[in-house]
């Protein structure tokens, strides 16, 4: 219990603090400060596809239906919180470039990313066996993970992009964040982890009381 | 600065709305796990 508290009040500090101190970005202005929720969600979603990689490799080795579970789990939360950043990346473009949506590398390769992983689900929801219907997505979120880090991190830096680059980590390699700025962004660094982390294990528990009532409900 | 202390209890709402189902929904998963 003692670390959900510690959650809630790191959270509580992250909420008052981005919005009691000055904007990270002088220049930009208030709409800056969505920078302290944006970027640990889109951290946390590509936290979350790493996991179900992990899981869908491990199905493959094990044939463990537990291992199907964590994959799934973790691709819903890591669509959940992909569609998160999408939306506070949206209202951001709104303010800053006068549109929600502007086709900009960063949101095209979002958007190609969310397609992806909803293939993920339709794929899953399509198959009737549970054996083979895990086979089968293990196989295609291998697939889909393989693009994640070419379009999240390769599309948006080849191609030229409106969207600020330099918030944590500028051209030379250095960090560019102030004291201020990091004193809030990696506590929300560390909230948003938790919090997927939680969120990730209740859906686990959730998953395996269920097939124990169908087992029950089958014998 | 009005609209952002605004949107800060707005924020803080939405954050305690969503702990708070998740304490409830957790502790409802422990309910059912102990009912094996």
């Amino acid at each position: 219990m003692w670390w959900k508290v510690i959650l809630f009040l790191i959270m509580v500090w992250v909420i008052v603090a981005a919005f009691a101190y000055p904007a990270p970005q002088q220049q930009i202005g208030d709409a800056s400060r969505i920078f302290y929720f944006h970027v640990p969600q889109a951290w946390v979603a590509v936290l979350a596809f790493c996991f179900s990689l992990v899981g869908s490799v491990n199905y493959l080795k094990k044939r463990n239906l537990v291992d199907d579970d964590r994959a799934r789990v973790a691709a819903e939360l890591g669509t959940l919180f992909c569609i998160l950043a999408t939306v506070t990346g949206s209202i951001f473009a709104k303010v800053t470039w006068h549109s929600f949506w502007n086709w900009d590398p960063r949101e095209t390769s979002i958007f190609i990313l969310l397609l992806i992983y909803g293939a993920y689900f339709a794929l899953r929801s399509a198959i009737d066996g549970p054996e083979k219907r895990a086979r089968l997505a293990a196989v295609y979120a291998i697939f889909a993970f393989v693009t994640m880090p070419f379009l999240i991190f390769v599309v948006p830096r080849v191609l030229p992009s409106l969207h600020p680059s330099d918030s944590i980590v500028g051209e030379s390699g250095k960090i560019t964040m102030s004291g201020e700025t990091a004193m809030i962004f990696f506590p929300s660094l560390a909230a948003f982890t938790i919090l997927f982390i939680w969120i990730y294990r209740l859906g686990l528990r959730v998953s395996r009381r269920q097939r124990e009532l169908v087992e029950e409900a089958m014998r | 600065m009005t609209s952002n202390y605004t949107v800060m209890v707005v924020t803080l709402v939405i954050w305690i709305g969503i702990f708070s189902y998740l304490v409830i929904l957790d502790r409802k998963t422990k309910r059912l796990e102990g009912k094996k």
